[in-house]
């Protein structure tokens, strides 16, 4: 048995989760680290990202039970389930971002020191979520016949996983080379761009891309739009004076 | 960085990632894999062949054109015990449009004699296939038990739920999906 073959083994669903928690956690220890006690109220920051955890949690339950209406409506105990295939993890996200935002606003926390501050947690939760893609075998590569091409659900395949993993580790680490003081928002526009950028890349090597408009990959489309946003936001960052704690 | 050099890295940046965009489309669909045996969403549902208790021989191709839940359950396992009422109570809701389930008990890992009461005790009325070498187990990959894996009237896996119990309201969302 080699490596990957018993790292599969020993997270395969659902303890491949336990890799994205174990990556949270150590996000959350790095991001308060990082940021510094002048800039913003760390528990008032730590209480926004438990509001967010936990509308991702409900929100990701509940839009599901609305897609699914006519099934739930007979079976509301249903809901209450420990089965995460009964999760709409995207809505769950997007209700999560706009209760964080929301929940922002009204504890007058700064929108772009705070992104910096949790841009350690978002990049190493990037690293669990590759390392359980890794686990569980899914966001898998189309085939191929490099060298380094891993055997996967039947045929050779470019290791995309891998390509993930390595790309997240990239971006963690020159995350964490920044000064912690930069410029409002440098970090998270350069999370948002290198990570774009990596998915923009690797997407074309995936084996099960959502296709649209004749073959074009969707993730990609969207990749590139949010890399031109965080482009554009980075160039207008270098107008900015340096911020000198 | 002079801003004119700055503005004229991230164009060829932008631009470049249009080209990638451009290059790794896939015209002929071949990325989505449909047509390759693996036990992953996406992929055909792997073939294999069983006995019933009864030796009544039971292969996943008698059912192409159906939708049909492979359910990998065994009688130690407590998630699977908690499931196989809401199982039968759905198999019973939507076999007669289309809904095909087999339980494939994991005989390897299990006790025999306990398969018989096991199915009485939960009146099951759906076919139980014994995976006695683990032939199944092996094809489907199974880590962990109960796993189940919703298959389309195309013979493509829709969906693979891994773990248990599953809820009456997740079930009846993915048979509906496969029964579309």
């Amino acid at each position: 048995m080699n490596l990957l073959s018993l790292f599969q083994e020993l997270f395969a669903p659902p303890r491949d989760l336990i890799l994205i928690v174990l990556a949270a956690w150590i996000g959350l220890m790095l991001s308060e680290r990082r940021t510094p006690r002048r800039s913003m109220n760390l528990n008032t920051l730590s209480n926004l990202l438990l509001v967010s955890l936990v509308t991702f949690i409900v929100g990701g339950r509940l839009l599901y039970a609305v897609e699914n209406l006519a099934t739930f409506i007979p079976s509301p105990a249903s809901l209450f389930s420990l089965n995460t295939a009964l999760f709409d993890p995207w809505g769950g996200l997007a209700v999560a971002v706009i209760i964080a935002f929301a929940f922002g606003r009204r504890w007058n926390l700064p929108l772009w020191p705070s992104l910096d501050a949790v841009t350690p947690l978002l990049a190493t939760l990037a690293i669990g979520i590759a390392l359980s893609h890794l686990a569980s075998g899914s966001a898998f590569g189309k085939e191929t016949n490099v060298p380094w091409a891993i055997y996967e659900w039947g045929a050779f395949r470019h290791p995309t996983q891998v390509y993930e993993l390595t790309a997240s580790i990239l971006t963690l680490a020159l995350i964490l080379f920044q000064r912690a003081t930069s410029k409002p928002g440098f970090q998270f526009l350069l999370f948002a761009a290198l990570t774009s950028a990596s998915r923009l890349v690797i997407e074309g090597f995936r084996g099960d891309s959502t296709l649209i408009l004749g073959g074009f990959r969707a993730a990609q489309i969207i990749a590139w739009f949010i890399l031109l946003a965080a482009l554009i936001g980075l160039d207008h960052q270098e107008k900015l004076e340096p911020k000198i704690e | 960085m002079q801003p004119t050099l700055r503005r004229s890295l991230y164009v060829v940046i932008l631009l470049a990632g249009l080209a990638w965009i451009l290059l790794s489309a896939d015209k002929t669909n071949s990325a989505t894999a449909g047509q390759i045996p693996a036990p992953q969403r996406g992929f055909l549902a792997p073939e294999f062949k069983l006995e019933t208790s009864q030796g009544q021989s039971i292969a996943l191709t008698d059912y192409r054109g159906k939708a049909v839940l492979v359910n990998l359950w065994a009688t130690w396992c407590p998630p699977c015990r908690a499931e196989m009422p809401t199982i039968e109570k759905v198999y019973q809701e939507f076999q007669n449009q289309g809904l095909v389930v087999l339980g494939v008990n994991s005989t390897i890992q299990d006790d025999p004699a306990a398969i018989a009461p096991f199915v009485k005790q939960y009146d099951l009325t759906f076919p139980i296939l014994l995976d006695v070498n683990g032939e199944a187990s092996d094809l489907y990959e199974i880590r962990s038990l109960p796993t189940s894996f919703f298959i389309g009237r195309d013979g493509i896996i829709k969906e693979v739920v891994v773990g248990g119990p599953m809820s009456e309201g997740l079930l009846q969302a993915k048979v509906e999906e496969i029964l579309k």
